[in-house]
């Protein structure tokens, strides 16, 4: 039996298929979209294979509530980073495993805004994307139900909306977002949008508020699509192979994929015959395989024929604000993700720069918290040592600010190779102007509020959350990877969906919109049928919603106030 | 065998302040007396860090020695009683002797093993060269002023060594992992006033800053860092340094 949270257990062994066996859909990458996708096409009756590079977790023997015991968690393989602006990785935005990225976010699950659809048109930068908020929002609302999100009744935001879960009850850093906010006039959500169970539901047990969501929620009560959607999916007759690593996508002299080339847990080379492939492995991995997959008639890299694969890499600014007060906080209680504001998420012409920010709490342990000390104030030696024991008189709050996609920040291949012999990918970022005007008013902001809380010292320390990007949907085959429903342009029956995808982020957090995404491809490629597996015609027409498809509990419990 | 280091005092005496078992706020909080909560793995995964000190593995012996003096002088611990210092070397050691990545490395960067490789000996030339004696046999002060100039990234001496690396994210990538060493331990909790794991039993006094019932309020006392300590004050980044421009390693939202 393998544990998923404190109540749920599955029993292996699952549906094996076998090399030569023809599966329709090999999905590379379990996590936010691939768990998604790998439970929809299962439900809907077709051969589905999930392969995965990271282990499949069993919650209770291989998760901890400990900061350093979680570093398994991680995208720890060798990548190298560099640029003016160089992004750290691993702990701070890759996760591997099954869940992927899931099994490690903080859980905010904020839409993105009408405006992030029509970057371009209403601000002359960044890109629009091909499809429009209205076509997202069934989704959104899908989503919102399934995994399911806990937050206000009325969410005054974007598209205003509800939640179907009560919002969480504040821990202290809440109380400070709340207080500094209030004091300088500005609405914040509190309670969420998060992906946390505030009520239990079916097999998961609501929160106990011990603020290890980043390090993998035991409990069961932070979403991760490891027990949200891959049981399901097992129920339903897909298989999940981990710990196995795709090394490339095979081609066939007709310009269509046959499958993928992985290397198994035992360290032998394999091949998996697959009528069609979906590349999940989110924005640093996916442009990897493609570009790593590159031969004749692809010298390029697959699905490279606009020259634009691996381009576009985004980055949100995520910087920390720290503020120390005089009274207790003690910011280790609570979920790191439970109150935040977006108020200043769009373009303000008073401003003079593009796009905007939210202001989001955040709760680092003390291991993080001493990095962010040694970053923010210069510490060491004793005036660290004596920093620390104030440690539970600090509380975190985040930007999370827009950066725009520019075509040089990008993911290209090093000279340098794994453990498999793979090239590892080289991920190259540097911020330009807006970038920079944002970042620094959004920095001053979150500075403001944390001093209207009352806090008697204001420190920050630069940093980047989330990776989407390098793989971008487009109108336009020329400047684009994949189209609207992330199929590439340059071969008909290999596609990319993840966070890769995005032509622009807003300042949400990405994973509610990549999951909505990899939801609304699921019904396109059912509605498609075998046409994926036999055809090159391209029909863009957006699929029906089907909420047949749904995993068990969707909709015995927890109801949206507002629809 | 390394020189006397000087204790931390009483700022209105200006007096010595004795030994602790755990310095701190938080006398009598001890995060391991509730482990009989914690589920299994994390028991596990704790105790053995308190249990098992790895033996050092891949720093040779006057490697060992020159980093030993180093990371006793970025997280200093002579307020502690012998008996519960916490053990900083090993985990490095093992970390490198293993080869466990952080998932990426910098483009102007040596991998981890080569960076730490260079710096032990590029520390033992600096102290050679500015006083003719071994790093860990120099008095406090002169240790820290040649691991000053690292943090300010610019190296008293060795320059042909540290040449071959961004300097700044060296010293950023010692202190990170001391401080992983340091913080991951329950005796650190203890010292500050950390609650630990919390699983199955859960956290219930969200707000205010108040303890669960098995955890303390403060106990604050005064105390400053040895006379002779470089390292007392917070040396805010200078605008435009590595520090700066260095972001946050650890996901936080």
């Amino acid at each position: 039996m393998v544990h998923l949270g404190a109540m749920q257990k599955i029993k292996p062994p699952q549906r094996i298929f076998r090399d030569d066996e023809e599966v329709d859909y090999v999905i590379v990458g379990v996590g936010s979209a691939g768990g998604v996708l790998l439970q929809r096409l299962a439900r809907a009756g077709f051969k589905v294979l999930g392969m995965e590079a990271g282990k499949f977790w069993d919650t209770e023997r291989d998760w901890v509530s400990d900061e350093a015991g979680s570093h398994q968690l991680y995208w720890n393989d060798l990548r190298i980073t560099g640029g003016e602006h160089p992004l750290a990785l691993g702990s701070n935005n890759s996760g591997k495993g099954v869940g992927g990225g899931s099994v490690h976010w903080a859980a905010f699950t904020p839409r993105f805004h009408p405006s992030d659809f029509e970057v371009y048109t209403r601000d002359g930068v960044g890109a629009d994307w091909p499809l429009s908020y209205e076509e997202l929002e069934p989704y959104y609302e899908l989503l919102e139900q399934e995994i399911p999100v806990a937050g206000p009744a009325w969410y005054p935001w974007g598209k205003p909306h509800g939640h179907p879960y009560a919002p969480h009850p504040m821990g202290g850093v809440g109380d400070v977002l709340i207080k500094g906010c209030t004091k300088l006039g500005i609405p914040v959500s509190a309670g969420g949008p998060v992906a946390i169970l505030s009520a239990s539901r079916g097999n998961r047990p609501h929160c106990i508020y011990r603020g290890f969501c980043i390090q993998a929620c035991k409990v069961g009560a932070k979403a991760s699509t490891l027990i949200t959607h891959v049981p399901d999916a097992l129920e339903h007759g897909a298989e999940v192979r981990d710990r196995s690593m795709v090394a490339r996508i095979s081609m066939r002299p007709d310009g269509r994929t046959d499958g993928v080339v992985y290397i198994d847990r035992d360290g032998r080379e394999r091949f998996q015959r697959a009528r069609a492939v979906i590349v999940s492995g989110y924005a640093i991995e996916t442009p990897r395989l493609l570009l790593n997959s590159a031969c004749p008639g692809h010298e390029h890299g697959l699905a490279n024929s606009s020259g634009t694969l691996g381009k576009y890499l985004m980055a949100q600014a995520g910087n920390v604000v720290l503020g120390r007060f005089d009274e207790l906080i003690r910011m280790y209680k609570a979920p790191p993700a439970h109150a935040l504001t977006e108020e200043f998420y769009e373009t303000d012409p008073k401003r003079d720069f593009a796009r905007g920010f939210a202001i989001q709490t955040v709760g680092p342990l003390p291991i993080a918290f001493s990095k962010q000390m040694m970053a923010a104030k210069g510490l060491w030696g004793w005036s660290m040592r004596r920093e620390m024991m104030e440690y539970n008189h600090w509380a975190a709050l985040g930007l999370l600010g827009e950066i725009l996609p520019w075509a040089d920040n990008r993911v290209e291949l090093a000279a340098e190779r794994d453990q498999y012999g793979l090239r590892v990918a080289k991920v190259t970022f540097r911020l330009r102007d807006n970038d920079k005007k944002l970042i620094e008013f959004g920095k001053n902001k979150v500075m403001e509020v944390m001093h209207a809380a009352g806090a008697v010292e204001v420190v920050q320390e630069s940093r980047y959350a989330h990776l989407v990007g390098a793989a971008r949907m487009g109108k336009d085959p020329s400047t684009s990877v994949c189209d609207k429903f992330g199929r590439t342009w340059d071969i008909p029956n290999l596609f990319v969906m993840d966070g890769s995808v995005m032509p622009t982020q807003g300042s949400a957090n990405p994973g509610l919109t990549i999951q909505a995404l990899a939801a609304r491809t699921a019904d396109y490629l059912i509605t498609q049928g075998d046409a994926i597996f036999n055809s090159a015609s391209r029909d863009m027409t957006p699929p029906p919603v089907c909420r047949s498809l749904s995993p068990p509990d969707t909709f015995t419990s927890g109801a949206p106030h507002l629809r | 065998m390394s020189t006397e280091r000087k204790p931390v005092t009483d700022p209105r005496t200006g007096e010595p302040l004795p030994q602790r078992a755990q310095p701190g706020y938080y006398s009598g909080f001890k995060t391991l007396s509730q482990q009989a909560f914690w589920d299994q793995a994390t028991r596990d995964v704790v105790l053995r860090r308190v249990e098992y000190v790895p033996p050092i593995r891949f720093f040779n012996e006057q490697e060992a020695a020159t980093m030993l003096a180093v990371v006793d002088r970025i997280l200093p611990q002579e307020d502690r009683l012998p008996s519960t210092r916490i053990p900083l070397l090993p985990g490095l050691d093992e970390r490198l002797f293993e080869n466990r990545l952080e998932g990426y490395r910098y483009e102007d960067m040596p991998p981890d093993q080569e960076a730490y490789r260079i710096a032990a000996r590029a520390f033992e030339a600096m102290a050679q060269e500015l006083h003719g004696q071994s790093f860990h046999l120099l008095p406090t002060l002169q240790q820290e002023e040649i691991l000053q100039s690292i943090h300010d990234g610019k190296p008293l001496a060795a320059s042909q060594l540290w040449n071959r690396m961004n300097v700044e994210r060296f010293w950023m990538l010692l202190v990170s992992d001391c401080c992983a060493a340091y913080y991951s331990h329950p005796w650190a909790w203890d010292e500050i006033g950390y609650g630990g794991p919390a699983y199955p039993r859960a956290y219930m006094r969200l707000t205010e800053g108040e303890p669960e019932p098995w955890e303390k309020g403060e106990q604050r006392y005064q105390w400053s860092p040895p006379a002779d300590t470089l390292s007392g004050a917070a040396q805010p980044p200078a605008k435009g340094s590595a520090h700066q421009s260095h972001p946050g390693q650890a996901g936080t939202h």
